[in-house]
């Protein structure tokens, strides 16, 4: 579903990614571990085209996308649910994930109504989104605001997801409800690239997983073998 | 007689204050998506109300009648200044912040000359009225003449900032283009293309610029620098209010409008531009960030 070949990439002469590759198939969560300054984040940006690549492909359902800018990549499947968040703060939180179904709706007017199954749908996975719908989104709680950006991109009805370190700042009781809320998108079947500092609790959600040293993959495997791989466990298990 | 004469002059100017007050909202809403204004958008004032008029005088030699040939007007002159909004973007604005440079700033003082020129040797030097269907003729309401055009400024001006703000707020259009205002990177993560709505900010401030130089043209004439004064109290009344209140440009507008008059009346016309500056020196020294702005901090 999604794949990533030979991926350079960086930030002006700086080059951070020299040579990713991996791949999403459908129905399946992909954990990318790794030190901080590995390279996730980047490899998250390149793949959603906030950043533009080098060198390298990213085919995202059959097709190549690297190049394109993020919306028109949006546009063809992929939600990025982003590092730190992000959510549109002045907006209310009924707004955001209208926004995140944007590609979808119709412009004008009509709009909440085309998509109230969806909201439902968010609204039953994060209740608490429900009873905050008109508040301004960047009045919530760092833990409402991640449930928030998961919701905004499950509004896309993505065929591909990834989400950049939604652990990331919050109280280890939050991070336990984030992780609940990942296995139940997976057993929906969801396709999704997940980056994670808790390492730990990745590879126990994930069906395969990949590990970033230098800007490219050093270790991959299911997470039964990377469980069992020295190296792994010495630098992020231990 | 006093107090009858003191009301009278601040409400006919708070009416012209609009004027100031929708120019900044022309500017508020190229910052809002691009964090750019156009500093030529006097100009733009100028070449819509230059294109305006010549319009209405097509109207007029086909013998339609001042009406129909003035409504007809109205539409085409905010196509054109939607359309000089847009090149303004595509052939300045747009090539500096690809470069994440403040050429912009350059950029659009430099289209702006180029379209002056070009006004004055399609158009010619004079200042030249304006025919309008609108009656010159003060109407009385408690003792205050009001004039019929002066009402026509506001109800133009706040009828289609109110529209744009309907717009921004009941249509998902809209709520996208708040999305760009405050996050362009996560906006863009939705399937928002950034570009394009900052191209729509330019159209519609591009309208909202031809739509003050044809409410303003009847009272004032158009010529080729019918525009600079009043750029320089739209700049002002922006400052003061803040890059990001809608109600505050109108609060604003009207109070410098209203300050304007008074002091023209009692100090000398020569005193007219004195309000303008004092209150603009005022707030860049007081609050940078405008009476109604949020602090905002700017990362370099």
């Amino acid at each position: 579903m999604l794949l990533v070949e030979d991926l350079h990439a960086g930030y002006g002469a700086s080059e951070v990614l020299t040579g990713t590759t991996l791949a999403v198939k459908p129905g399946t969560v992909v954990a990318l571990i790794g030190a901080n300054g590995a390279g996730k984040t980047t490899t998250m940006r390149a793949i959603s085209g906030g950043i533009h690549p080098t060198k390298g492909r990213v085919v995202l359902d059959g097709k190549e996308v690297q190049g394109l800018d993020a919306s028109a990549i949006a546009r063809l499947g992929l939600a990025h649910s982003p590092e730190g968040r992000k959510v549109f703060g002045p907006l209310s939180v009924e707004d955001n994930l209208l926004l995140g179904a944007y590609s979808r709706l119709p412009r004008f007017l009509g709009y909440r109504a085309k998509a109230s199954a969806d909201l439902d749908r968010v609204y039953d996975l994060f209740p608490k989104l429900r009873e905050r719908s008109g508040q301004a989104a960047g009045t919530l709680s760092g833990g409402e605001q991640q449930m928030l950006a998961i919701g905004r991109a499950l509004m896309a009805r993505p065929k591909v997801m990834l989400l950049d370190e939604p652990s990331m700042g919050l109280a280890p009781v939050i991070v336990q409800e984030v992780f609940r809320t990942i296995s139940r998108l997976k057993a929906e079947g969801i396709t999704l690239l997940l980056v994670e500092q808790f390492a730990k609790s990745a590879l126990e959600v994930a069906d395969y997983a990949y590990v970033m040293e230098r800007g490219r993959i050093a270790v991959e495997g299911t997470p039964a073998e990377l469980s069992r791989n020295e190296r792994v466990i010495a630098a992020y298990l231990g | 007689m006093n107090a009858a004469i003191i009301g009278q002059m601040a409400i006919s100017g708070a009416l012209m204050g609009l004027v100031y007050a929708l120019i900044a909202y022309g500017f508020q809403l190229t910052y809002a998506t691009s964090k750019s204004i156009n500093f030529g958008q006097g100009e733009l004032v100028m070449v819509s109300a230059f294109f305006s008029l010549t319009l209405t005088n097509l109207g007029l030699s086909q013998h339609w009648g001042l009406g129909l040939s003035y409504g007809l007007m109205v539409p085409g002159g905010l196509i054109f200044g939607a359309i000089m909004g847009l090149v303004v973007e595509r052939a300045g604005v747009r090539l500096a912040l690809e470069q994440k440079s403040e050429g912009w700033i350059l950029l659009s003082i430099i289209l702006g000359l180029f379209f002056f020129s070009a006004a004055e040797n399609i158009w010619g030097r004079d200042d030249r009225p304006f025919p309008t269907p609108i009656p010159e003729e003060p109407f009385h309401v408690l003792g205050l003449a009001i004039g019929p055009r002066e009402v026509a400024v506001a109800v133009g001006v706040l009828g289609i900032m109110g529209l744009i703000e309907l717009l921004k707020r009941k249509t998902l259009l809209g709520k996208a283009f708040e999305a760009v205002s405050a996050d362009r990177d996560a906006a863009e993560l939705m399937g928002i293309s950034a570009t394009r709505t900052v191209m729509l900010s330019y159209g519609l401030s591009g309208s909202v610029a031809a739509l003050a130089g044809i409410l303003v043209s009847p009272i004032t004439t158009v010529g080729p620098t019918m525009a600079s004064a009043i750029i320089l109290k739209a700049f002002s009344v922006a400052v003061v209010a803040g890059l990001d209140s809608g109600f505050g440009v109108v609060l604003v507008g009207m109070f410098l409008g209203a300050l304007e008059s008074l002091a023209s009346f009692y100090l000398g016309s020569g005193w007219r531009e004195a309000p303008g500056l004092v209150l603009l020196i005022l707030a860049l020294a007081l609050r940078p960030t405008g009476v109604f702005g949020k602090a905002t901090i700017r990362k370099v």
